[in-house]
């Protein structure tokens, strides 16, 4: 039932304490200055009119200060225990109270801080230090729809504490992987506002559509971006619910996982100021290198002849000679190191944060305000005042105020808008990077300087090579330096939260409505010229230059253009209401009850289609009973009813019901004499079904229909003579077949928790999983051709399974000194295989993907290189076009005497990994803090690409020469030639185009993504208090860090967590510098 | 009070939506399309229809008519038209050999075919639904589709032999073991071929009066796409051909009969009679150019009678085009720029080359083989020889070129271009002035200049090519369309000599079906050629003699057309056919001594297995009923 429950649990229920509290409240809200003042009188008052609260007594007073740094603690719960008397302390920490008895024993309680109970003893002055108890703070967890204490937990839920998850960037994903357990995750690309990490909970077990997890910040379904933007020092908690019983309430969406984020909300308090600074540097993990120009244009015809001896080569022997001799002419002969001419070697990034909280009794606030600024490491020319570089700007605000309209309501509205600003180069920076990977080096200069004699023209004079009528090759600077790209993303999310205490019909029983509105949207627009081509043409002898000839002359312009890109807008609309029950009975019989419904909507803008454009619905009921006795055994029932629009009306709603049940058996009478070392000892074990409704892509909505295009000009024909004696008629085309029969993907879940406490500071959790997916949506692949099906067929006949081990441990101590140490470690395994799978009945055995997992490879066994022609003559055909000596020779592993698919078999790891790990350590003294943090993966392969295009068919692999692409060094070290015939070598022998025999999947490219990496560095120091009195700050930390420091692979070409995207925006390494000051 | 008031409010917004619940969901509005909508009326019925006839081969696409680039008729340089992506040389890979059963070359059509005939099967389901069309149409409009779905199967059964046929369709959510058919017996296809096409005659109009309506099915096609059809059958390739008799299905069904049935020629001779009486019937004509903008030679007139046979759309002996494939792409990749003063069209590529064998298999002036000529001396047919006046029509005057382009047929000059040829039309229509003529030396005006350009044998496909098209300055080329012809009179006249011939042997009938196309050629008859000019004068007269005259005759005469590839493979005469070398002059020579001497372009391969495409892998083990054709 959220954070809201809590604070209602420090409300104080005596109504004279209420009506205190309320004012105290209201007032700090309006002015902070005349707090003091303005208390004293108002205590006066109420010493005045609540006189009937002053029993006899003692009057005690004192002053309530925080352990750690002595600061004063407002809003503590004095009480006397088992009565009702009690106060809290003011802005000062102070307080007042009448005791009934010299006697008395005081019970001192503050979130976040361990209670303590003091005997009077006769005193009249008591001044108490809290220790700020980390634990109890992990101790309230968020689960779906409420909060659960810890201690009472039977689901498999991990929370992490949001300080973890700072990491320097912009991009809270990237930090998931290694330290949350139960997740799999890894970035491939570090390109500002594309970098977002990938993460599967649990790993991938469904081979559908769709496996990411469900993530709801403050309730509400976002997405991976908005969960990237939000800001660390925004959020309360932040939880991964992973098994079937946690999970349960969110019935037919949760399959996959939840992420859960929290929001802060503000606490009773003086206006507490925190700020946040961060600047950071910010470089490429490692950069591709490129054969030299000399050597690329030899292979290059080494390529031309070695595959046709009467080929046309293109380089000159005299370009060859000249290029990059000391005195050749740099125009002429033209040697560009593009990464050189377009690339900073780093680029700047800044962060900061602002937020402010407090409150007082009405009503308490939490706002903030960050930017971050992100950019790119592209160059300007300098010629005109285009900004191509990347800029990602993003700001956030965000406002959660929570207000107690009467006594037993309050309402929480949050207000929270996030908005990117982005400018970069038109297609993006992968794509410029991808550019200097495929353009010619030596065919052409960037640009040609501006000279005396071309002083008059006043664009860039881009350099190019005429392939004949005007048609030029890439010069991917002026790519990069044509124009730019502006995109503006904005969310606003507007969220009401109406709580109701139903104590008047039941004890503990209370009602909760939410109501949310989310507004997103998207456009981006480009800007650009046409750019003006030169080459060089004939030797003018009179100026003794070259003349410099325009190549594209119709299409070329010195206006900007302009093209508008994308729209994306679109709006939800969520509901949820609940009704809430927590009661304990005879002390030991605690039992809470939930009941959910919810409703939601969500309508895109620009749908493309009529039926993706209406609305997307899901509608449901959850509940949730728990049961607990003595603390010792825990019983918990969930369930989840629910449907969505996508299915036929008797295959809408789905029932997910799940049970677990929980031992604490160190809370045993029997447990007692080695609880001194076995601190804590709990075993979970739960068991259920969860659903999953996003089976298919988007455009596959409504599976019970068939889609049809009734006007078709594809399925058209035409008749008559022409020249006006003509009839032609569109046609009918089937996109989709109907089947009423389709419906959820289902998972059986089960889970096995064990967690363990040693000697206090040692704690260790495992869980062990497994989970059965069925009724998977998958194409009938069996179909033969000669059915005439103009779409694939579909139906939930698959089935895959998955198990794996959470494994998390940590340490923490601290010392008498003020010294602490804390470690950490976090092992994620998780791996799956298919159960059931429609697939054609294979002759060979190892052709069948049952048993195998869901993100295996299937390829060839690539042996070696052909020796030579003759051999390859001699061998199993290879049915991929052109081979010979220096190819790739395949196993023919069914030995039909030629190589097939039905040679290909499962090829190494699936490519998402199946280990995820992490450990590092803090430690530190009142002062200093310094902490390491590695991550590592394993059980991963990836490809290095040999044939892979973009969207637009532009080459995006590492086969040299077709589509102007480089020689990456490493195969220009290695390489089967005429001359060399390495059967080893790294690279086949050359081909001025793909060649498809070398092209294939094989081992042969085929390599380890295993990694581990130094993820983190951090040094912090904490400012002493007298300097921090001179500055009227309460905290100050200075801290320095860094992120992918080091990285230990076999994978050498370029960084390895990029897997197969190598020649994108590189993974950055980060050099960060941060400050962080709060005010209280 | 108050505040229990307060509450109810509070709470009512759960009361109130959970009452909406049931509708919540059902965000479907009415009519949205389904399958349904297509025949709930006449104007939508039609869309299906056309439906139907979109999956007719596009045969003017060298991507996609296997029958150009795929045999030896035509080669092109690798890159044709799409520059980089190399699917011309998709067929150039089963002309040359390369085959293979992964992804087999044109494979596409098993695809699309089969779906093809789903979508036919689905109106011929569902056309009597449809309540606004009228009886008469609705028979046409049945007979159509019925006529579509046997030249879809008849298309499959010439590619891949005995094939499954699909008589009706399965529902879409069969059982995995329905769907898995089996392939039938090929006499069994052809049979059901003519059934349909016989069931489907009732129905057709026997002309199509509206000239919009020109390309629907009409009595003549269905009877000549019969006449065909059965002419195959009778073929070699299926009419007792025991070296298939291996292929036999999983129940042991052997889907090749392996005893020769003369019969089959019988009811194919008369099927074709039938054919051409129908053509007859609505006035159908063998053509013939008749000069209208101005007076032209004889030499002209009667070339613009062979080339326009083909291009001009509708002629009078036309019986079936195909209006979903209109010429343009290909007239553009066999014309060249002919304009000295404007050579650097790039609209036009020229790739479209003839190989020499196809030079050499064109009759000489005598209308006899080259090989045959007692006049022509065939051993020096590579030697020089220099253009007279008397030949400035065909070859320009005081042109030094290759003896093998002197004193040839008309359909010789009308089919090719070549170095020193002259290529009437395209802009210069006086045939008093000077003419065009091609200079392909290397160095010269159509020399080969690089890789996309040009013909890679020295000879070009002009019969392809419509003589109004015309170059202009700025790469310009405008297109006289035509539909490409399926049928053509005269080809029809040939396939019922050869199978007169076959049933009976030569004779009166036979010699008169010939000898109409080559007087139309401007040729002697049979008869009269051979007494006069051949070193075999009796070959005529008898059978076997008779049926190498027929096959050369329709060879020449559907010269570029996409006949000869099936033709060869039908006749059993790929084997010995193409498993030569495709030769071309010398195109890096710059002098007309070292220019005319053969040179090999590439060397072809064909085994038994070639006869038949291989069913692609996944096809088989999607489905082990079907059994792969032999050799793959």
């Amino acid at each position: 039932m959220s954070i809201i429950q809590i604070k209602l649990k420090q409300i104080p229920t005596n109504s004279f304490h209420m009506k205190y509290f309320l004012f105290r409240n209201s007032l700090s809200v309006v002015n902070v200055s005349y707090n003091k003042i303005l208390f004293q009188v108002l205590t006066i008052c109420f010493i005045f009119f609540g006189s009937n609260s002053f029993a006899q007594g003692q009057l005690v007073t004192g002053r309530v200060t925080s352990e750690s740094d002595n600061t004063p603690l407002g809003g503590v719960n004095v009480l006397v225990p088992g009565t009702s008397i009690g106060t809290m302390t003011d802005f000062d920490g102070k307080y007042t109270l009448k005791v009934p008895s010299a006697n008395s024993v005081l019970e001192y309680s503050f979130v976040g801080f361990v209670t303590k109970s003091i005997e009077l003893n006769g005193r009249s002055e008591i001044n108490v230090a809290l220790v700020t108890n980390e634990e109890s703070l992990d101790e309230i967890i968020v689960v779906g729809f409420g909060t659960q204490k810890k201690t009472d937990m039977v689901g498999s839920v991990t929370s992490i504490s949001p300080s973890k998850l700072r990491v320097p960037s912009s991009n809270l994903t990237s930090s998931l992987a290694g330290r949350v357990s139960g997740v799999i995750g890894f970035q491939r690309s570090g390109e500002p506002g594309a970098d977002n990490a990938n993460f599967f909970i649990r790993g991938v077990t469904s081979f559908g559509y769709n496996n990411n997890p469900l993530i709801l910040i403050d309730g509400v379904e976002l997405t991976t971006t908005d969960l990237a933007r939000l800001n660390v020092d925004d959020i309360e908690s932040f939880s991964i619910l992973k098994d079937a019983t946690s999970t349960a309430v969110y019935g037919a969406r949760g399959a996959n996982g939840v992420i859960l984020v929290k929001t802060k909300m503000g606490s009773v308090g003086k206006a507490k100021i925190s700020v946040r600074l961060e600047n950071s540097i910010s470089t490429a993990t490692k950069n591709i290198e490129l054969a030299d120009p000399v050597t690329y244009m030899k292979m290059a015809n080494e390529a031309v002849r070695t595959r046709d001896p009467l080929g046309e080569i293109l380089y000159s022997d005299s370009k060859i000679a000249n290029t990059g001799l000391p005195g050749s002419d740099p125009l002429l002969y033209p040697a560009n190191d593009w990464r050189e001419i377009m690339f900073k070697d780093y680029t700047m990034n800044q962060r900061a944060n602002l937020n402010v909280s407090g409150g007082g009794g009405v009503a308490r606030y939490f706002v903030s305000g960050s930017f971050t600024n992100d950019t790119g490491i592209m160059k300007k020319n300098g010629t005109n005042n285009l900004n191509n570089n990347i800029s990602l700007k993003s700001y956030t605000l965000r406002a959660n105020v929570d207000v107690d309209v009467t006594k037993s309501t309050n309402l929480v509205i949050r207000l929270s808008g996030n908005f990117d600003d982005y400018t970069g180069p038109i297609t993006g920076g992968s794509d410029m990077y991808n550019l200097i990977m495929h353009s010619n080096p030596v065919l052409f200069p960037a640009f040609f300087p501006k000279t005396e004699k071309y002083k008059y023209i006043n664009h860039i004079m881009y350099g190019n090579y005429d392939r004949g009528n005007g048609a030029a090759y890439i010069n991917p600077y002026a790519e990069m330096t044509k124009g730019y790209k502006d995109y503006s993303r904005s969310l606003m999310l507007a969220q009401f939260e109406l709580t109701q205490d139903l104590s008047f019909l039941a004890k503990g029983l209370s009602f909760r409505t939410m109501v949310n509105t989310k507004r997103n949207a998207y456009f981006d627009i480009s800007r650009f010229y046409n750019p003006y081509y030169y080459q060089l043409k004939g030797y003018d002898p009179v100026s003794e230059t070259y003349i410099r000839e325009l190549i594209n002359e119709e299409s070329a312009t010195n206006y900007l253009g302009y093209n508008e890109g994308e729209k994306d807008i679109n709006s939800s609309f969520y509901l949820e209401s609940m009704l809430n029950y927590n009661h304990t009975f005879n002390e030991k019989h605690k039992i809470s009850g939930l009941l959910v419904y919810i409703m939601q909507q969500r309508l895109a803008g620009n749908a493309g289609d009529l039926q993706l454009s209406l609305p997307f619905r899901n509608l449901g009921i959850s509940g949730r009973a728990t049961y607990s006795y003595d603390d010792r055994y825990f019983a918990e029932f969930a369930f989840g009813y629910n449907g969505s629009e996508r299915f036929a009306k008797n295959e809408r709603f789905g029932f997910f019901p799940s049970l677990g049940l929980a031992w604490s058996v160190s809370n045993e009478k029997f447990f007692e004499p080695i609880k001194s070392v076995v601190t804590n000892l709990r075993l979970r074990a739960t068991y259920g079904l969860i659903g999953n409704d996003a089976i298919g892509a988007p455009e596959d909505r409504f599976f019970y229909l068939s889609n049809v295009n009734l006007n078709d000009g594809g399925r058209g024909a035409g008749f008559g003579r022409g020249d006006g004696a003509s009839y032609s008629l569109n046609g009918v085309s089937i996109s989709r077949y109907s089947n009423p029969k389709i419906t959820w993907e289902k998972a059986t879940k089960k889970n096995l928790g064990i967690e363990l406490g040693l000697y206090k500071d040692l704690n260790i959790t495992v869980d062990f999983y497994t989970e059965d997916r069925t009724n998977i949506l998958m194409d009938r692949s069996a179909i033969p051709l000669t059915m005439g099906l103009a779409a694939t067929t579909r139906a939930n006949v698959g089935e895959a399974s998955g198990k794996g081990v959470d494994l998390s441990i940590d340490y923490k101590r601290s010392f008498s000194n003020g010294k602490w140490l804390t470690a950490v470690g976090n092992f994620t395994y998780a791996t799956n295989e298919f159960k059931v799978f429609e697939e054609p009945t294979y002759d060979e055995a190892y052709r069948s993907r049952i048993g195998n997992p869901i993100n295996q490879v299937y390829g060839y066994i690539a042996e070696r290189l052909f020796v030579d022609d003759e051999e390859a003559e001699n061998s199993p055909r290879q049915n991929f076009g052109e081979y010979g000596g220096g190819d790739i020779k395949y196993t023919d592993i069914n030995r039909d005497g030629q190589i097939t698919p039905a040679d290909q078999v499962p090829l190494g790891h699936p490519t998402v990994p199946e280990i995820t790990y992490g450990f590092g350590f803090s430690a530190g003294n009142k002062s200093f803090d310094f902490s390491l943090f590695f991550q590592g993966l394993a059980n991963e392969s990836f490809w290095i690409d040999v044939n892979g295009v973009d969207a637009n068919g532009n080459p995006i692999n590492t086969s040299p020469f077709q589509g102007e692409t480089q020689v990456l060094k490493a195969y220009a070290d290695s390489y089967w030639s005429e001359d060399n015939q390495d059967i080893n070598a790294l690279w086949p022998r050359l081909s001025p185009t793909i060649n498809q025999n070398n092209a294939q999947t094989s081992t042969r490219f085929m390599r380890n993504g295993a990694f581990l990496r130094l993820k983190q560095v951090e040094i912090g120091y904490t400012a002493s208090e007298n300097f921090l009195k001179k500055i009227h700050a309460s905290t100050l930390r200075v801290y320095l860090n860094a992120s992918n420091l080091l990285t230990f692979s076999k994978f050498k070409l370029w960084d390895v967590e990029q897997g197969g995207q190598g020649l994108g925006y590189p993974v950055q390494r980060v050099f960060n510098l941060g400050l962080n000051l709060t005010f209280n | 009070m108050k505040k229990n008031i307060l509450k109810v409010v509070f709470a009512l917004p759960l009361f109130f939506f959970m009452n909406s619940c049931t509708d919540y969901l059902d965000v479907v509005p009415d009519n949205v399309a389904t399958i349904d909508n297509a025949f709930a009326m006449r104007a939508q019925a039609e869309k299906f229809l056309f439906t139907c006839y979109s999956y007719m081969p596009h045969d003017a696409d060298i991507n996609l008519n296997p029958a150009i680039l795929g045999g030896d008729e035509l080669w092109s340089p690798d890159d044709t038209w799409a520059v980089g992506d190399q699917r011309a040389r998709r067929f150039l890979n089963i002309a040359e050999g390369f085959q293979n059963i992964v992804n087999p070359y044109g494979g596409f059509y098993w695809n699309d075919l089969y779906r093809g005939i789903r979508d036919c099967n689905i109106f011929l389901e569902n056309i009597e639904k449809v309540p606004d069309v009228e009886e008469t149409e609705k028979r046409q409009w049945i007979s159509e589709v019925k006529f579509l779905k046997a030249y879809y199967h008849f298309y499959l059964v010439r590619m891949y032999g005995p094939i499954p046929l699909i008589k009706e369709n399965l529902p879409i959510d069969a059982d995995v073991n329905e769907v898995q058919v089996f392939r039938e017996p090929v006499d069994s296809c052809f049979s059901y071929i003519t059934e349909l096409i016989d069931e489907a005659l009732e129905g057709l109009p026997v002309e199509n009066n509206d000239a919009a309506m020109l390309g629907k099915i009409t009595q003549p096609i269905a009877l000549s796409l019969k006449a065909k059809v059965l002419v195959t059958a009778a073929s070699p390739l299926f009419n007792g051909n025991s070296d298939q008799s291996a292929l036999v299905n999983p129940d042991g069904t052997p889907l090749f009969n392996t005893e020769f049935s003369v019969e089959k020629w019988k009811v194919a001779a008369d099927a074709c009679r039938a054919a051409i009486d129908a053509c007859h019937g609505v006035g159908m004509k063998l053509y013939t150019y008749t000069p209208v903008f101005q007076d032209l030679t004889d030499t002209i007139t009667n070339e613009l009678s062979i080339r326009n046979s083909v291009t001009e759309k509708w002629n009078s002996e036309i019986i079936w085009a195909n209006t979903q494939s209109n010429v343009d792409r290909i007239q553009a990749l066999a014309q060249i720029s002919l304009d000295p003063e404007n050579l650097d069209n790039t609209a036009v590529r020229g790739n479209l080359s003839p190989p020499l064998r196809i030079a050499e298999m064109f009759y000489t002036e005598h209308g006899v083989p080259i090989k045959e000529d007692n006049t022509w001396d065939y051993n020096n047919r590579y030697s020089l020889e220099t253009a007279d006046e008397n030949i400035s029509l065909y070859l320009k005057e005081g042109y030094t070129s290759a003896y093998l382009n002197f004193d040839r047929e008309p359909r010789f000059y009308a089919s090719l271009g070549f170095d020193g040829g002259v290529w009437y039309g395209q802009g210069k229509f006086d045939d008093n002035e000077q003419l065009y003529h091609v200079e392909a030396k290397n160095g010269q005006w159509q020399g080969k200049t690089g890789q996309l350009y040009g013909s890679v044998t020295g000879y070009w496909a002009k019969k392809l090519v419509n003589f109004e098209n015309v170059l202009s300055p700025n790469s310009l080329y405008s297109v006289d369309y035509y539909p490409w012809p399926l049928m053509r009179l005269s080809g029809l006249y040939l396939l019922y000599a050869e199978a007169l011939n076959e049933a009976e042997g030569p004779g009166p009938e036979v010699y008169e079906y010939v000898n109409l196309v080559r007087e139309r050629a401007g040729l002697q008859s049979v008869q009269s050629s051979w007494s006069t000019y051949s070193n075999n004068p009796t070959k005529y007269t008898i059978q076997d003699g008779m049926r190498e005259i027929i096959h050369q005759e329709r060879s020449i005469e559907l010269v570029f057309e996409g006949q000869r590839f099936w033709d060869i493979r039908r006749w059993k005469e790929a084997t010995e056919k193409l498993n030569g070398s495709i030769k071309g002059w010398d195109l890096t020579q710059k002098n007309a001594t070292n220019y005319y001497i053969p040179s090999i372009i590439e060397s072809q391969t064909f085994g038994v297995k070639d006869y038949f495409w291989p069913i692609q892998e996944d096809e088989i083990t999607r489905n082990r009923n079907l059994v792969q054709n032999l050799g793959w």
